[in-house]
């Protein structure tokens, strides 16, 4: 058994409650351990002066399915115009990378190795729609390197709105989720703007977090509500994850907040909150509602959050969210869209954007999703993202690092905005600057925690060596972007953004415990109404290897039940 | 139940609901039955095109062997040929493409070793579809949704049992009732509803760019008919529009896409609908996905090691690259069908030909490798996307016929020829 040794590094392992201390870390079978010590070294790299944290992960990024792809498809030109489209590196093996390109919507392929070139170990598809999971999974396991999952998205397919309607029990619609979690190999459950994207299909163009659901009777309170105790009963790690009503809709703070309180104290995560943080003040009755907001997350411990920071440039929305993406199609750019009605399941609606400067709304935006990470208190309920692409793409991650942790780069930035945006902000008096502990908590000790990986995100003996090793560098973007050693499961597998190696990641999952007597309810309603067999739904263990292209199976555990 | 009495071993999937992948419909519900000849049926199925496709199996697919210039031959000494084919290769094209999503993987890699451009074998009226796409969109909806939603069914231009037998019956839905009209062609018998045709003789370039007069720019057209069905359209709860990408005018389809999505986002404003395209036959969908998430580009894409991705649906359309003389070698796949190879192939170019075991493979000047290979669904399991490209289905095999997948082939040609 070999062992590795990463020696004379300065550690910052939140999770362990390291901040900054020098030590070595030895590995052995792609795991942390403390006891060998007093082995011979068969590996021994040097990390003197360097920063050593756990691999990254990024628990909101749409990496995989059908929507992700589509985006490629539409963005031809996004490929063209990547800078990094030629494979070959100096030092890298010829073919050590396969052709892969796209900035925005980039492949699964060119996906995997910018993660990993970066320091990050694992990404979560947010979005997946039950009905097209295989889909989904398929691109994960084409996406190397990095472990993967998903979180499978609730409240808007027909039969959970039909059994909520009809208030059936409660536990009838707990073990339907449970049951949808199982057949589609998903680590969590996402609700995208609660009841919507179903209320669009009946041609309803709105819905706000108590309003009633056009068809259904419903409303998006109902549904969050049931989620959240759903998940609570069902003991999945991850709370629910939270797209909420009214995205980028003027004032929606108010609803934001609503949103937060339907959980009734339960754990709930709501995700690109940036997106959901919008005041009505000013001339332009567009405002930062990051302070209402931060203080709303302050007062609620219940309540995690991820910003979905947007970074100005070339971009597409993919996003579940039809209602709104369709009310945003006219601001396309370049002028062309997608948007489809799926399987009495979900939706997806694909607009690119291109964020500008010189625009007060996106400076604004901007300005919102900084303000948000600043101010709110806890770093342990940030979760860091650009909600891929939605935002910005993920490799934006090392220059909003540098936004995070240094002042004077982030006042340089501001002042080249729309004037009144700037005007109109508090940023400029927020004099708070991430530590590297910070960075730490909200790009991979933070997100494993709250995913419920606990042999993830942090160095303590036992945990899976996925570490990332930087060079200390004052120019923070310039320090994350390429690591001077990544380690995935305790193989090196890059060196200052070379790759030395390209596994398959493995796939995180949950398996609760449910009653599947509910499978006859299911299967009914598949037969009424889908052109699916419901023998055809879920998804097998062999299967979903075959997948993950033979990718490890992760299971990451239910919470132990409390005696209740 | 399983016969085992016989080698080589008859249809095993007998008494299980089986997917059929011979149409993008991926019909979920058919029982296969063995016959007394050892060959597949399906009898409690009305599908003439699963028929035909059935029939191209027998027993005989088991004792298929490789072939070297028409010298049968093994696996082992067709592989080495068929490498030294690529090797020699700058060039190659790799065409056809029938296969799963595993097919399609396994020979992105084996494309990148040898610089290959790839294309399908329904790659022309893939690139309209994708172009149409890339230059504007779409506004799509599913099978499950029009079955379950869908009020008025608009067909356009096209008769979808033609090539989809079983369309009609896989939308229908008990006790709600739909309407069908048909623009542009005559009412699909198959349709069993209330139906209605109009502008049945009219060029469908005009009744688009009437249509879109009407909705999209808000002008007065000289056509009631559109007017009416429009009325209809937005009474309607919701619409489901149905076009056939290879019925339409092929020499501008990609346009007539555009227009029929850009009308459809216009009924969206105050309606709803949704288009459905009946397409991507033979695994057209599941390699064009596959290979767009791998590499970021659809299919007629060049892929090769340390150069950019190069996309061109003109450039490196098959027909085009095969006339013109622009490449030295094809691998030809074809596994849920034995096509032949393109009339338009030089008889001096080597070929690689992965297919259905009974494929007949022509006397040719230039080596020429012939593996038979598994059919999807019937000689291996794996993964096909459905028509609306929002579903895939799990395939099972049917029978146990030791045909190599195209996977293995290509995983095997490539694991050749990485380095050490």
């Amino acid at each position: 058994m070999s062992v590795t040794r990463l020696k004379g590094g300065t550690l910052y392992d939140p999770a362990n409650g390291v901040d900054g201390e020098k030590r070595d870390i030895h590995m052995r079978d792609g795991r942390i351990v403390a006891d060998a010590a007093n082995e011979s070294i068969d590996r021994d790299y040097d990390a003197s002066g360097m920063i050593v944290m756990a691999g990254g992960i990024d628990l909101h990024s749409h990496i995989g399915g059908g929507k992700t792809n589509l985006s490629r498809l539409l963005l031809p030109e996004d490929h063209r115009d990547d800078p990094r489209a030629v494979p070959d590196r100096p030092n890298e093996g010829r073919y050590m990378r396969l052709p892969s390109c796209g900035v925005c919507a980039p492949g699964t392929l060119a996906t995997g190795y910018r993660y990993a070139e970066m320091g990050y170990t694992a990404a979560f598809e947010p979005a997946m729609i039950a009905s097209n999971a295989r889909h989904a999974h398929l691109e994960m396991g084409d996406t190397p390197i990095i472990d993967h999952g998903a979180y499978v998205m609730m409240g808007n397919d027909e039969l959970f709105l039909q059994m909520l309607a009809a208030k059936e029990d409660f536990e009838r619609l707990r073990d339907y989720v449970g049951w949808t979690i199982d057949s589609s190999k998903a680590l969590g459950v996402k609700v995208v703007n609660p009841g919507g994207i179903s209320a669009f299909k009946f041609n309803q163009r709105s819905l706000d977090v108590d309003e009633k659901h056009a068809h259904y009777g419903i409303t998006p309170r109902d549904v969050l509500s049931t989620l959240t105790r759903a998940l609570t009963e069902l003991r999945v790690p991850h709370p629910l994850h939270v797209h909420a009503s009214n995205l980028g809709v003027p004032g929606n703070i108010e609803s934001t907040i609503r949103t937060m309180d339907t959980a009734d104290g339960l754990p709930i995560h709501l995700t690109h909150i940036q997106f959901h943080s919008y005041g009505m003040e000013g001339p332009r009755k567009f405002s930062s509602g990051a302070r209402a907001i931060a203080d709303a997350v302050n007062a609620r411990p219940n309540v995690t959050i991820d910003v979905g920071q947007i970074i100005f440039g070339q971009t597409v929305t993919a996003s579940g969210d039809t209602m709104m993406q369709f009310k945003n199609a006219p601001m396309a750019r370049p002028r062309k869209w997608v948007l489809g009605d799926i399987e009495c399941d979900a939706g997806c609606g694909i607009v690119p954007f291109k964020y500008r400067e010189q625009s007060f709304v996106n400076a604004l935006q901007w300005i919102i999703g900084l303000e948000i990470f600043l101010l709110v208190d806890d770093p342990w309920r940030v979760s860091m993202t650009t909600d891929h692409p939605n935002g910005a793409p993920f490799t934006s991650y090392p220059h909003l690092i540098r936004l995070l942790m240094d002042k004077s780069f982030r006042d340089e930035q501001l002042d080249k905005l729309h004037a009144d945006a700037k005007t109109a902000s508090a940023l400029s008096e927020i004099t708070r600057e991430f530590s590297l502990y910070d960075i730490a908590i909200i790009t991979r000790a933070g997100p494993a925690k709250l995913l419920g990986l606990t042999d993830r995100g942090h160095l303590g003996a036992g945990a899976a060596a996925d570490i990332a090793v930087y060079r200390d560098d004052d120019d923070r973007e310039r320090m994350f972007t390429s690591p001077a050693y990544v380690f995935k499961d305790g193989e090196l597998i890059a060196r200052d953004g070379t790759l030395l190696a390209t596994p398959t990641g493995g796939i995180h999952y949950v398996r609760p415990d449910y009653d599947r007597a509910i499978e006859k309810r299911v299967r009914e309603f598949t037969q009424a109404n889908l052109a699916t067999r419901f023998e055809n739904i879920a998804i097998g263990d062999d299967e979903i290897c075959a997948c993950c292209n033979g990718g490890r199976l992760l299971p990451v555990a239910c919470f132990a039940s409390n005696g209740s | 139940m399983p016969d085992t009495s016989t080698t080589p071993s008859a249809p095993s999937a007998a008494s299980k609901p089986w997917t059929c992948p011979f149409c993008p419909l991926l019909c979920d519900d058919i029982t296969l039955a063995p016959t007394a000849d050892h060959r597949l049926a399906a009898p409690h199925t009305a599908c003439p095109r699963l028929d035909a496709s059935l029939a191209r199996f027998g027993p005989n697919d088991a004792s298929q062997k490789p072939q070297i210039d028409g010298q049968v031959t093994d696996e082992k000494s067709a592989l080495s040929r068929a490498a030294a084919i690529l090797s020699n290769a700058h060039r190659p094209l790799f065409g056809g493409l029938a296969t799963d999503v595993s097919g399609a993987r396994a020979l992105y890699e084996l494309a990148a070793q040898c610089g290959a451009i790839l294309d399908h074998l329904h790659g022309d009226t893939l690139a309209d579809s994708n172009r149409a796409l890339q230059d504007r969109g779409s506004f799509f909806t599913t099978l499950s949704e029009v079955r379950s939603r869908a009020d008025l069914i608009v067909v356009f231009a096209c008769e979808p049992s033609r090539r989809y037998p079983r369309f009609f019956e896989r939308i229908a839905s008990e006790g709600r009732e739909t309407k069908f009209v048909f623009i542009g062609c005559d009412i699909d018998k198959a349709a069993n509803a209330q139906a209605e045709s109009i502008l049945a003789n009219a060029d469908p370039f005009d009744t688009l760019a009437l249509w879109s007069a009407l909705v999209e720019g808000g002008r007065p057209i000289p056509t009631p008919e559109l007017v009416a069905l429009t009325e209809r359209i937005n009474a309607a709860k919701y619409t489901a529009v149905i076009y056939e990408p290879s019925a339409l005018p092929t020499q501008h389809a990609a346009l007539a896409i555009e227009a029929l999505q850009r009308i459809v986002k216009a009924i969206n404003r105050t309606a709803r609908a949704g288009t459905l395209a009946l397409t991507s036959d033979d695994g057209a969908a599941s390699v064009n996905q596959a290979i767009t998430w791998l590499s970021g580009f659809p299919l007629r894409t060049r892929v090769a090691y340390g150069l950019p991705l190069d996309h061109d649906a003109h450039r490196y359309r098959s027909e085009t690259l095969l006339q013109r003389g622009e490449i030295d070698a094809l691998l030809w796949v074809s596994s849920f069908a034995p096509e032949p190879l393109p009339a338009s192939l030089d008889a001096n170019v080597p070929a690689i030909i992965l297919a259905h075991p009974s494929t007949a493979v022509p006397a040719r000047h230039a080596p020429t490798v012939f593996i038979p290979v598994a059919t999807p669904g019937i000689d291996s399991g794996g993964h096909l996307f459905r028509v609306d490209t929002s579903v895939v289905a799990p395939l099972a095999a049917a029978r146990d016929y030791a045909l190599p997948t195209v996977a293995s082939i290509a995983s095997q040609l490539a694991q050749a020829r990485r380095p050490a």
